[in-house]
């Protein structure tokens, strides 16, 4: 291994690193404990909010695996300590290579090579990783109290005139925005098997499989009433969808 | 108990200070650890460079980081809002997670009980990837051979289409009306221009737009349930 892998996989990183990702989720911690009491105090049902805990903790799971192979990757050239830090806060998995080449090439490097860092170039470019995500956390701790609190204000008027009226259009929107996200997605994939040259088209099947996979959840929870297989249906959609690609692969 | 409203408030109150407070301590943290590693070699950043850097990724990634903000923080609530930001993957895991628990807790937007799901959801999400990623890392020697092994790679490199294959389906299904549009103006945008298909990350927010503007349109005109 040489000097630069040694430094940038030293203990001490790993003991700053672990010391930084505990306070942060101490912090999640604490948010968790104080919104599930505040639900009891509201008067919500435990049995939803520990379905909504056993729901977020299974749908993450596999998420989570694709993101420790992030990690993987990333610590061949940055080193497992800093890898793990990054991908574990604030980061994600599509951002962060980007982020590493454009912070490699602006010192002057082809790109980020093994071969060609040093720590110093190390250290600057985990600066600029670092800073070029914080905008994001900026806007939080600067605006969201009172953009929160203007974005409330005008259901909350709604809901004292006639608590029994129709929701209003907030209450369609994040479902509306997060169509226009699948939208986006879904079209990539098709575009990428039209894409120059060797169209890509393993996108597409493995989403169309995953598609499918939640039509047939879908019917058993709508139509069966087998609510149960809610908590299990995105996760299980998306292992079968993915253990489908390897065997495509295999096969072709 | 209370008066909900007004114990909701007061909660919104203490999870915007213990946000702030815990954000500005991550901050420092995470700004301090270059540095830090920097000083126990004996190096320090090229000042220089780090500005040259920053200003490429910061005319990306700023602009996404506010509109992300704008769009994303009535979605995920004060708590939600606040452990997203600073725990990260807000788009490809935090939103779709809470949409879910949304989903089968039965709650509203902007409700109290949304509020308290959303954070419960996006705490417990941020601290399962924490662990699922801290026990990698500690098992990641051994593991390293299986992970890597090419028979899984289409598995891993496909993880991002299997979860909006399957989330397309049940949102489709949910409003196809305000679907179709955007599926097939982003299909063909991605077809005749294909450079634009790295730039999905940034394509997410004209597409998200048009179809929050045709949702809109729909509930004016009385047509969404």
């Amino acid at each position: 291994m040489n000097t630069y892998l040694n430094e940038v996989n030293s203990g001490f990183f790993y003991l700053l690193v672990a010391a930084v990702l505990t306070f942060i989720t101490l912090m999640c911690v604490v948010f968790l404990v104080k919104s599930y009491k505040a639900g009891i105090e509201i008067g919500m049902d435990k049995q939803v909010l520990k379905k909504a805990i056993v729901s977020s903790a299974t749908f993450t799971l596999l998420p989570s695996i694709s993101i420790l192979l992030g990690v993987i990757a990333l610590s061949g050239t940055l080193g497992v300590p800093f890898s793990w830090l990054r991908l574990s806060v604030i980061g994600a998995l599509q951002y962060e290579l980007n982020v590493a080449e454009i912070a490699a090439q602006s010192m002057g490097l082809p790109s980020l090579r093994l071969d060609l860092l040093n720590t110093e170039y190390f250290v600057t470019i985990a600066l600029v990783m670092t800073f070029g995500i914080l905008g994001g956390v900026f806007c939080c701790i600067f605006f969201l109290k009172k953009y929160l609190g203007k974005m409330q204000a005008k259901p909350k008027k709604a809901e004292t005139e006639n608590t029994e009226s129709k929701p209003g259009f907030g209450a369609y929107a994040t479902t509306a925005m997060f169509v226009g996200l699948c939208a986006s997605y879904i079209g990539s994939y098709i575009g990428k098997v039209f894409a120059p040259g060797d169209g890509d088209w393993m996108p597409l099947v493995v989403a169309a499989i995953a598609g499918l996979c939640m039509a047939v959840f879908e019917y058993f929870t709508q139509k069966k009433n087998m609510k149960v297989l809610d908590n299990f249906s995105l996760a299980a959609s998306m292992l079968i969808a993915m253990a489908m690609a390897v065997v495509i692969q295999l096969v072709i | 108990m209370k008066d909900k409203q007004i114990f909701m408030e007061e909660f919104s109150s203490k999870l915007h200070r213990l946000g702030r407070i815990t954000l500005v301590l991550s901050v420092i943290f995470l700004v301090a650890l270059p540095f830090v590693v920097g000083a126990l070699f004996g190096v320090s950043p090229d000042f220089k460079a780090f500005l040259s850097g920053f200003a490429k990724v910061g005319v990306i990634y700023i602009p996404v980081a506010i509109v992300e903000f704008l769009v994303y923080t009535p979605m995920l609530g004060v708590g939600g809002s606040y452990l997203s930001f600073i725990t990260g993957n807000v788009t490809n895991m935090k939103i779709p997670c809470v949409m879910n628990s949304k989903e089968i807790a039965g709650t509203v937007d902007g409700t109290p009980e949304h509020e308290i799901i959303s954070t419960i959801s996006v705490a417990t999400s941020a601290i399962v990837t924490t662990l699922v990623i801290a026990v990698g890392v500690v098992l990641m020697v051994p593991l390293q051979p299986v992970l890597q092994n090419p028979v899984l790679l289409p598995a891993f490199n496909n993880v991002v289409p299997a979860l909006f294959g399957a989330l397309g389906l049940k949102y489709f299904m949910k409003s196809p009306q305000i679907a179709v549009l955007p599926l097939a103006l982003m299909t063909s945008l991605y077809i005749l221009v294909p450079s634009l298909i790295s730039q999905t990350s940034l394509m997410l927010l004209p597409s998200g737009a048009l179809a929050l503007g045709i949702g809109f349109f729909l509930f004016k005109k009385g047509k969404l349930k």
